[in-house]
C-alpha cells in the first residue's frame, strides 16, 4: 500500500512539459444531412493539420498511456463558448511518444446551431491526458495555435 | 464441529454477546459513515466506482477502482473522464469528454438574481462524451437524450487504482463468494474473544 503511494507521489516528481508545433493547413465548411434527422442540413467543417509533437519527457515509469486530443474551442456570438475534440492518438510506449502526424478530423466537427455561418474564428490546441499506472490523472498542453483560424463560408459539395 | 465455539459462546454470557454485536454494527456503521462523508466532500453520490466494461481500454480495464469528485460549480473539459448515469439506464458509464458547449442558463421569471453564478452555467453545460475504445460517440447511448447535462454526471476521474475491484465484480458474478464472505466476516465478528 505504502509503495503504491510513493509510486502515485513519484509522478508529480518526474512531470516535465513535452514540447510540440501545431499547424492548421486547411479548413473547409460542407453542407451535409444531418445524422438523426435525414431532412435537416447540418455543416460539418473539414480540418486539416500538421502535427509535431516530443512527447518523450512524459514518459516515466509511473505512466501507464498518454491520450493525446486535438481540440477546437471557440466562443459564438451569443457567448456560449464550445470545446469540440476532432482527433486523438493513445500513445502506449514511448518508442511512439515522437509524435508525425498529417491529416484530417477523425471526428464529426459540428456546431449546435448546425451552421458554421458568423461563427467567430476557433482556436486549436493539441493536448494530452497523462494516465498513470496508479494515482493521479494529469493534463496539459503540448502546442496552440497562434492565433485563431476563422470558418470558411459554407460550399454545398467537397 | 463447532461444539467448540459454540460451549465458548455459551461461556461469555449475554452480555458479551450484546457486546459483540455492538461491536460488529459499530463497524458497519462507521464503514457507512465514511462513504457518505466522502460522498459529501467530492459532492458525488458514489465517490469511488468499479469500471464494469471494456470500452475505455486500454486505460481502464474491469475492475479498476476510480475516485471521483464532482465540484458544483467547475465546468467539465474535454479530454475528462466522466462517469454518467442516465435515468432509465441501470447501470453508470465511464467514457471521455468529447464536446462541451456552456449554453447560458435561460432566464426563468421566478429567479430575482440577475448575476447568473457559476454552479448555474455549470448545470447547464451540455457534454458529448465517447469511450477510447469505442468508435462512436455516446449518442446512442442517451436513450433518445441529445447531449449529456450535468444532473445526469456522477463525477470525474481523478485517481486510478488498477484491479482493486475485481472483488465486487467476482461477487457479482458469483453471489456465493458474497454470502461466504459476508458469512465469514459476521461468524468471526461474533466469535471474536477480546
Amino acid at each position: 500500500m505504502a509503495l503504491l503511494a510513493a509510486i502515485a507521489l513519484s509522478s508529480f516528481v518526474l512531470m516535465s512539459s513535452p514540447t510540440g508545433d501545431l499547424a492548421i493547413s486547411s479548413i473547409k465548411v460542407v453542407s451535409s444531412n444531418a445524422r438523426r434527422y435525414p431532412n435537416k442540413k447540418q455543416d460539418l467543417a473539414f480540418v486539416h493539420f500538421n502535427i509535431t509533437a516530443d512527447l518523450t519527457p512524459l514518459f516515466h515509469w509511473n505512466t501507464k498511456q498518454l491520450f493525446l486530443y486535438l481540440e477546437a474551442e471557440y466562443t459564438n456570438s451569443q457567448g456560449v463558448k464550445n470545446e469540440v475534440v476532432i482527433w486523438d492518438r493513445i500513445v502506449r510506449r514511448k518508442e511512439d511518444a515522437f509524435i508525425k502526424f498529417v491529416g484530417k478530423n477523425k471526428y464529426m466537427f459540428r456546431d449546435p446551431s448546425s451552421s458554421f455561418r458568423n461563427i467567430p474564428p476557433a482556436n486549436y490546441s493539441l493536448k494530452y491526458n497523462v494516465m498513470p499506472y496508479v494515482g493521479v490523472l494529469t493534463y496539459g498542453e503540448a502546442a496552440r495555435t497562434s492565433e485563431a483560424i476563422s470558418f470558411p463560408p459554407t460550399q454545398s459539395r467537397l | 464441529m463447532f461444539t467448540e465455539e459454540l460451549k465458548a459462546f455459551k461461556r461469555l454470557g449475554f452480555r458479551h454477546v450484546l457486546l459483540q454485536v455492538l461491536n460488529f454494527a459499530s463497524v458497519i456503521a462507521s464503514g457507512l459513515m465514511i462513504w457518505k462523508g466522502l460522498g459529501i466532500i467530492t459532492n458525488s453520490e458514489s465517490p469511488i466506482v468499479v469500471v464494469l466494461s471494456g470500452s475505455m481500454e486500454p486505460a481502464f480495464y474491469r475492475g479498476d477502482l476510480l475516485f471521483l469528485t464532482n465540484p458544483p460549480n467547475e465546468l467539465y473539459k474535454t479530454g475528462d473522464i466522466t462517469v454518467y448515469k442516465i435515468p432509465g439506464a441501470d447501470i453508470p458509464i465511464v467514457h471521455r469528454v468529447l464536446e462541451t458547449h456552456d449554453v447560458k442558463p435561460k432566464r426563468s421569471s421566478k429567479s430575482k438574481s440577475k448575476e447568473t453564478t457559476s454552479s448555474e452555467v455549470a448545470a447547464n453545460q451540455r457534454i458529448l462524451t465517447k469511450g477510447d475504445n469505442n468508435y462512436v460517440d455516446d449518442i446512442e447511448l442517451y436513450q433518445g437524450l441529445e447531449w449529456l447535462e450535468r444532473k445526469h454526471i456522477v463525477g470525474k476521474v481523478r485517481g486510478f487504482l488498477p484491479y482493486i475491484g475485481y472483488v465486487t465484480i467476482a461477487m457479482n458474478d458469483f453471489p456465493q463468494l458474497k454470502y461466504a464472505l459476508l458469512g465469514g466476516l459476521g461468524l468471526l465478528a461474533l466469535l471474536q474473544r477480546e
